[in-house]
């Protein structure tokens, strides 16, 4: 029997820490049957969220990390519960107590790289425009047409950095007069965010902020459906608001304003996976489709579970960065629906999704049958 | 302005409380124009399959008052119709309609349909939902009013001039390809709006795959796969291959209860027990089905819903799963749907389905927004009719009425009511030309058949595929051509239509018949029209008999075709026999008395007088105690915000000031004699004993809340009940805004075995006490635990208030209730409520300063007396029964005798003035009337076998007998206007001295002859 009154402090707390949704659940189960958990693992977000209501939740537990906020159960709650953001108070809590479970422990020193050099890896701030070496791409000044911000993965991680270069290819194709930040850029801070350190999230948006003000950048480019999340809805928390755009978005622009002229065939049967945090989260999803059907030769073909209804990658929530077991891997099950319709090459616009695919695709008894690939190097393909 | 073109009312929508509306006004005296943008009136209802909770065919139900209205003097229907405009006011309305060419000459047309079977364009059926095929030029469905086809924008010719067969293949030349719409104006002084509502529709959204997966449908496909008259004659067969699923999934609450863009937030009402209805069809049909259904609340209540779940819940192979799902997958060579659910036990699941079923909410009117600006009147949040919050039938424009779902999701009993209280309102306004432009109902002169040999007629019905699927029908009629004194016989797909009963009226007089058979359905719903038709035919109506093969035959053998066939030939041989013996009865008129009586000075009561006083009628209300106002006096203000007290002061100004309004304190009836149109009754009051003489009585007896014995109430004063909570927080009290905790239970003394009832009001009150004590002490915690929140229709919204205003909700189970007990912690005395939650598996406990029980409404002390004195039945846990569930919602079966408030079922205040308006609007159409009939069937004495040993006057249950001195002693007499023909007093007679007219002894024992 627990008394509820001896919960009712940390209840307050819950709330306090942006979990007040979590009242208006009424218990019908809706979050659970749409969780991609139920394909691995018992799961319940309809008790994590019961639990919090009364402020029963284990702060010390596994359980409050493993929602990877790919806003299935948000986008059909019935009474509007928010799972995402209120889960977000859990964390917090547990930030502030510094607790964190096995699976969690990885976000201690992501915590601390992200402080001290702006990215979640153990890497230097003055090499993260590295990848842009030998690419004629140049610094950016306030007269450009726009500010490319390509973000930590994209920046440092050998297998995404081909992903910037092929953007950056694009970009001088199409003759856009593009700037990058290099190592002025932070860590755009939505996943940490999601991890529960709001403060460092803070911190870090105020600086990149400050030095988009300073530099006078207007509209940023993004590659990463997190970056282009936290960018549009979340740094006008800060009474500020840039114009964001992603590549996804810029590419169909591109085209459409004849700036870009694809030019060559990719004959390819191809399938989409929606980022979650480019479709559900910002309801981006013709854009991609519209790029891709304009490929002479490309055959794109759709999984079961696509559009509001796509499959998560289990890289959001700053899941990307702590371990899952084998077996509770939702790219190893995402890549097999890919294969299911046949498709040679995955497509995606997210450098979570990527990293995770080719993960996944590694330990995949059929590891060449599919290719994974991000729009963009599609696209260099065929300009 | 023609004098056809002048009218009283105009009813908008002619759906079931449209149809209702329209026949109380006419029948009450006013001309009224039927108007339908259908091709028939008829609405929804006659799509559905089976009403609920009783199960009666809707259409059987229903299809009766088609013609009620098609023959009605002061009706006149106007299909396929639309409204214009509207100008001028209340009393004087000018109407513009406009008329859909349907191309089709209706005078000349004999509804024979062979336009339909040449039209070589076949069309998905839209009374069939798009299931099975209809064709260009078709009857929207075989009992349609008119029976007339139209033709839709689909057709060759219309589109392309291409294709005239059905004009050549017309034998009447009834088919008009060149007909343009008409305007037509009409005057009126008031308008009944009663458009209805639109059925979910889950395709927009794709919800659960709909649409787009096959064996996806949603209830309102189901009704018609269900139904007789549907696309594969009753034989449930899923899309993808048209075979039976055995497995079938229905899922609750579908564009209901979400805050979720194309979703609608509040609660349709009627889905949950619409649902269960299905099941139990499903079960009926195929015994070995296996029924899931998922919900997240069963919101059963309604009258007798409670019952009608447990017998659904209690039925082999159906399982109700507390979850919302979502579809896994289709498997793509089996068709068969997979549905995860997740239960706080097992967690997720998935499960494969051979069909899904989606019980599909209720919208606004699609065109509600342009139909409130050609009326002038305003909706409201939901796009439903903006109503008075004090009166639900009146809309923002003074003289337009709203009847039915157009104001809210409702059942059919409800927009029933509303009709004959929208009928009531509009008598109000236009009582000073009441008559003016009405018309009787002339029949033919009756024929003296006494000199004749019968000569019978049968008519043999196929009821669509109800009767004709198992009975073998023509072989039916073939057989009754060979009985004694049969000179004719015929089937029929639907009797009952409008063109098969004109043929029989038409047959009587051009064969001469002098007795009648139909053998269909049965005479509960159908014998006073059949009646009717002979009448139209010019023989006395007594001379008919129905034979029932349809409940009493192939409903029941529908697997033995052919011993169901060779009984419906013993029923109808049977029939015929006592046919042949039928003697012509005559029926009288009586006057009526036009001073009503109204039983109870609550809102229920009041209301009703004083609508029957504004409409020109003395009205005695009679009051049991001291002051008027009963219930609501302690109800401070409702969920929605009125304030009850104000509301409830004006309306006893009214009553007091009313001068046709005689109302009588501290009465006490002691004796009630007499029969509709003429009573007596016998009133103490005040230490005065009167006999007040009325020609109807309105019984508004009220409820009382339980006084609970559970949870230490009575015991400890800090466990109070939800009305007395009420009260407190009405006057702030001390206690409220020094408390800390404050724990409500729901269903305290209801749904449980002695009282198997949902008390409907509670989860609303609670929810409603919750927000005001939050307003006036907001940091006090509120739990409030409940079995299934019932916060139906748009109190939905205001659950979710609550839940935003931090009241917490567990769910309790009634075999694990919440436990109370007085503890002592830290030296101070407190309650402890200990509760278990489902989804947390934990036990909770709750240190309460104050426990709110919701007590169960029952029925009030003085109900079952009165109910004896007027000699009117109740159902088992004592609230009043009425005539018929779905279509006689404020009668009793006693002629004369009418009902309103929480004495039928507890309700909430606008749910009694409506149903207190309706009371009165039925009591309007006895009181307007010069006459009343009584009927021919009742019992007689023959006086020298009497032995004056009393054994009929003490078993007549309506007082009809009594003894009268003759010179041989005291000897047995019936009243004729008060015996209903029930026969009792036959059966305990012990000389056989009385006997029953039209069940004579010797028709009854003719007709056991034939049998054996």
């Amino acid at each position: 029997m627990e008394k509820i009154a001896d919960y009712i402090e940390i209840a307050d707390i819950i709330k306090e820490k942006g979990g007040d949704s979590f009242k208006l659940c009424y218990q019908c189960g809706k979050c659970d049957v749409v969780c991609p958990w139920n394909h691995f693992r018992q799961f319940s977000m309809r008790k994590l969220v019961r639990e919090a209501t009364f402020g029963m939740s284990e702060i010390e537990g596994e359980e409050i990390w493993r929602c990877t906020t790919c806003g299935k159960c948000s986008q059909v709650c019935p009474r509007d519960v928010k799972q995402v953001e209120a889960g977000i108070a859990l964390r917090r809590i547990a930030t502030d107590y510094g607790i964190y479970p096995a699976s969690a422990d990885p976000v201690r020193s992501i915590r601390s790289n992200l402080n001290g050099e702006g990215n979640p890896f153990t890497e230097e701030r003055s090499k993260r425009a590295n990848w842009a070496k030998d690419l004629s791409v140049n610094a950016f000044t306030e007269e450009m047409e726009i500010l490319y911000y390509p973000g930590c993965y994209l920046s440092y991680d050998p297998r995404l950095k081909k992903v910037a270069a092929a953007t950056a290819k694009i970009l001088n194709q199409a003759g856009v007069n593009f700037g990058i930040l290099g190592s002025k850029e932070n860590c755009c801070g939505e996943s940490i965010r999601k991890a529960g350190d709001e403060n460092l999230f803070r911190q870090l948006a105020k600086e990149n902020i400050k030095t988009f003000i300073d530099h006078g950048v207007k509209k940023i480019l993004v590659s990463s459906p997190h970056c282009f999340h936290t960018f549009k809805n979340e740094y006008p928390e800060f009474l500020v608001n840039f114009e964001v755009i992603h590549i996804a978005q810029y590419l169909f622009e591109l085209i459409q304003e004849g700036r870009l002229e694809l030019t060559k065939e990719y004959r390819k049967k191809v399938t989409y996976h929606d980022p979650c945090y480019l479709g559900r989260h910002n309801n981006i999803y013709d854009e991609p489709r519209n790029v891709l059907k304009k490929i002479a030769a490309l055959e794109l073909t759709e999984m079961s579970e696509s559009m509001e209804d796509s499959f998560c990658c289990g890289g959001g929530g700053g899941r990307i960065w702590m371990d899952t077991p084998k077996g509770e891997r939702f790219s190893d099950l995402r890549v097999e629906q890919a294969m299911e319709t046949g498709a040679e090459v995955l497509v995606t616009s997210c450098p979570y999704c990527i990293a995770n695919f080719e993960d996944s695709m590694l330990s995949n008894k059929n590891s060449e049958a599919i290719e994974i690939k991000d729009i963009t190097e599609i696209i260099q393909e065929v300009i | 302005m023609k004098k056809e073109d002048l009218g009283d009312v105009i009813v908008v929508g002619g759906g079931i409380s449209g149809i209702q509306a329209a026949l109380d006004l006419a029948t009450t005296g006013y001309k009224v124009y039927l108007v339908d943008k259908a091709p028939t009136i008829g609405g929804k209802m006659a799509q559905l399959d089976k009403t609920f909770p009783t199960n009666d065919c809707s259409m059987c139900i229903e299809s009766p008052k088609f013609i009620e209205c098609d023959r009605h003097p002061n009706i006149e229907i106007l299909t396929y119709t639309e409204v214009d405009s509207v100008e001028g006011e209340e009393g004087a309305f000018t109407v513009t309609l406009n008329k859909k060419p349907r191309y089709i000459i209706e005078d000349k047309c004999t509804g024979c349909t062979v336009c339909t079977e040449y039209c070589p364009v076949q069309i998905p059926d839209p009374f069939n939902q798009d299931i099975s095929k209809s064709k260009s030029i078709h009857i929207y469905f075989s009992q349609a009013v008119p029976l007339v086809p139209y033709i839709d924008e689909s057709c060759h010719f219309l589109k392309n001039e291409k294709c005239a067969i059905c004009e050549s293949v017309c034998k009447n030349d009834a088919i008009d390809l060149h007909q343009t719409a008409e305007k037509r104006v009409i005057n009126v002084g008031a308008i009944v709006l009663a458009p209805g509502y639109e059925a979910f529709d889950p395709r927009l959204r794709g919800d659960y795959g709909y649409g787009t997966i096959a064996n996806v449908v949603t209830s309102l496909d189901f009704e018609r796969l269900l139904c007789a008259t549907g696309p594969f004659e009753g034989e449930i067969r899923r899309p993808s291959d048209n075979n039976h699923p055995h497995k079938i999934a229905w899922i609750h609450c579908v564009g209901s209860r979400q805050h979720i863009p194309g979703g609608n937030s509040y609660c349709s009402s009627v889905c949950c027990t619409y649902i269960q209805k299905q099941v139990i069809l499903a079960k009926d049909h195929d015994p070995d089905t296996q029924a899931t259904i998922f919900h997240n609340d069963i919101r059963s209540y309604g009258k007798d819903f409670e019952r009608f779940y447990e017998r659904a819940e209690n039925l082999s192979g159906v399982e109700f799963i507390r979850s919302y799902v979502t579809i896994g997958k289709e498997n793509p060579e089996t068709k068969n749907i997979t549905i995860k659910y997740s239960t706080a036990e097992n967690g997720v699941k998935e499960e494969e389905f051979d069909l899904v079923v989606l019980g599909i909410g209720l919208n606004s009117l699609a065109g509600g927004k342009h139909l409130a600006e050609t009326f002038g009147i305003e909706l409201d949040s939901h796009g439903f009719c903006k109503t008075n919050p004090v009166n639900p039938i009146e809309t923002t424009r003074p003289g337009i009425f709203a009847s039915g779902a157009f104001y809210a999701p409702m059942d059919i009993p409800e927009s029933v009511v509303a009709a004959s209280g929208a009928s009531s309102l509009a008598g109000e306004l236009l009582k000073s030309r009441r008559g003016n432009l009405s018309k009787e109902r002339v029949y033919p002169e009756e024929r003296d058949v006494s000199e004749e040999d019968a000569k019978i007629g049968v008519f043999a019905c196929h009821c669509g595929a109800n009767i004709g699927r198992v009975v073998d029908i023509p072989s039916l009629v073939d057989y009754s051509r060979t009985l004694n004194n049969v000179v004719h016989a015929e089937e029929g797909l639907f009797i009952c239509s409008t063109d098969a009963a004109e043929k029989i009226s038409n047959t009587i007089r051009e064969k001469g018949l002098n007795r009648v058979v139909v053998a269909a359905c049965t005479p509960r719903t159908h014998e006073p029209l059949f009646r009717d038709t002979l009448r139209e035919g010019g023989i006395n109506q007594y001379f008919f008999d129905m034979a029932n093969i349809r409940e009493h035959c192939s409903w029941v053998h529908s697997k033995q075709k052919e011993e169901a066939t060779q009984k419906a030939k013993d029923i109808v041989r049977m029939s015929v026999a006592r046919t042949t013996n039928l003697e012509p009865l005559q029926e009288f008129d009586l006057p009526v008395n036009k001073t009503g009586l109204v039983v109870g000075g609550g809102v229920a009561g009041m209301t009703s007088a004083l609508s029957l006083a504004n409409q020109g009628f003395e009205v005695h209300l009679l009051e049991k105690d001291t002051d008027l106002g009963g219930m609501a006096l302690r109800i401070p203000t409702t969920l929605e915000g009125m304030d009850v007290q104000k509301y409830l002061h004006e309306l006893i100004r009214k009553v007091y000031q009313h001068p046709l309004v005689l109302v009588s304190h501290d009465a006490t009836i002691s004796d009630v004699s007499g029969y509709v149109g003429n009573f007596i009754t016998t009133v103490k009051s005040e230490g005065r004993i009167k006999k007040i003489k009325h020609g109807i009585a309105i019984l508004a007896t009220g409820a009382d809340e339980y006084q609970p014995t559970e949870y230490l109430y009575g015991k400890n004063d800090q466990v109070i009940t939800s009305v007395e909570l009420g009260e407190q927080i009405a006057r702030e009290e001390k206690r409220l805004t020094d408390s800390n905790t404050l724990v409500m239970i729901q269903c305290v003394g209801c749904r449980q075995e002695d009282r198997n009832y949902c008390s409907r009001v509670c989860c609303s009150h609670s929810v409603k006490n919750a927000l005001k004590l939050k307003e006036i002490n907001p940091k006090l915690d509120i739990y409030i635990l409940f079995r299934d929140m019932r916060t139906y229709g748009f109190s939905e919204d205001y659950y979710r208030e609550a839940a935003d205003k931090d009241v917490k909700f567990i769910r309790y189970e009634p075999d694990d209730k919440p436990r109370v007990e007085v503890v002592t912690e830290g030296g101070k005395e407190m309650l402890r409520v200990d509760v278990l939650d489902p989804i947390l598996g934990k036990r909770l406990a709750i240190d309460a300063d104050l426990i709110a029980l919701a007590a169960a409404v029952i029925p009030s002390a003085g109900s079952r007396d009165i109910a004896r004195l007027f000699k009117v039945p109740m159902n088992p846990d004592g609230f009043f029964q009425e005539a018929h569930v779905k279509l006689r919602p404020v009668d009793f079966a006693a002629d004369g005798v009418f009902f309103c408030g929480t004495a039928h079922y507890p309700k909430h205040i606008t749910e009694v003035i409506s149903q207190a308006l309706g009371a009165a609007g039925r009591a309007v159409t006895i009181l307007s009337q010069e006459t009343v009939t009584a009927s021919g069937s009742v019992c007689e004495v023959e006086e020298n076998d009497c032995i004056s040993c009393g054994a009929c006057i003490s078993v007549c249950d309506y007082g009809a007998i009594a003894f009268h001195d003759t010179p041989k002693g005291k000897k047995a007499t019936v009243n004729s206007i008060l015996c209903k023909g029930d026969g009792l007093c036959n059966a305990v007679c012990p000389t056989s001295a009385i006997s029953l007219k039209h069940y004579t002894d010797e028709e009854l024992f003719c007709q056991i002859d034939a049998a054996i």
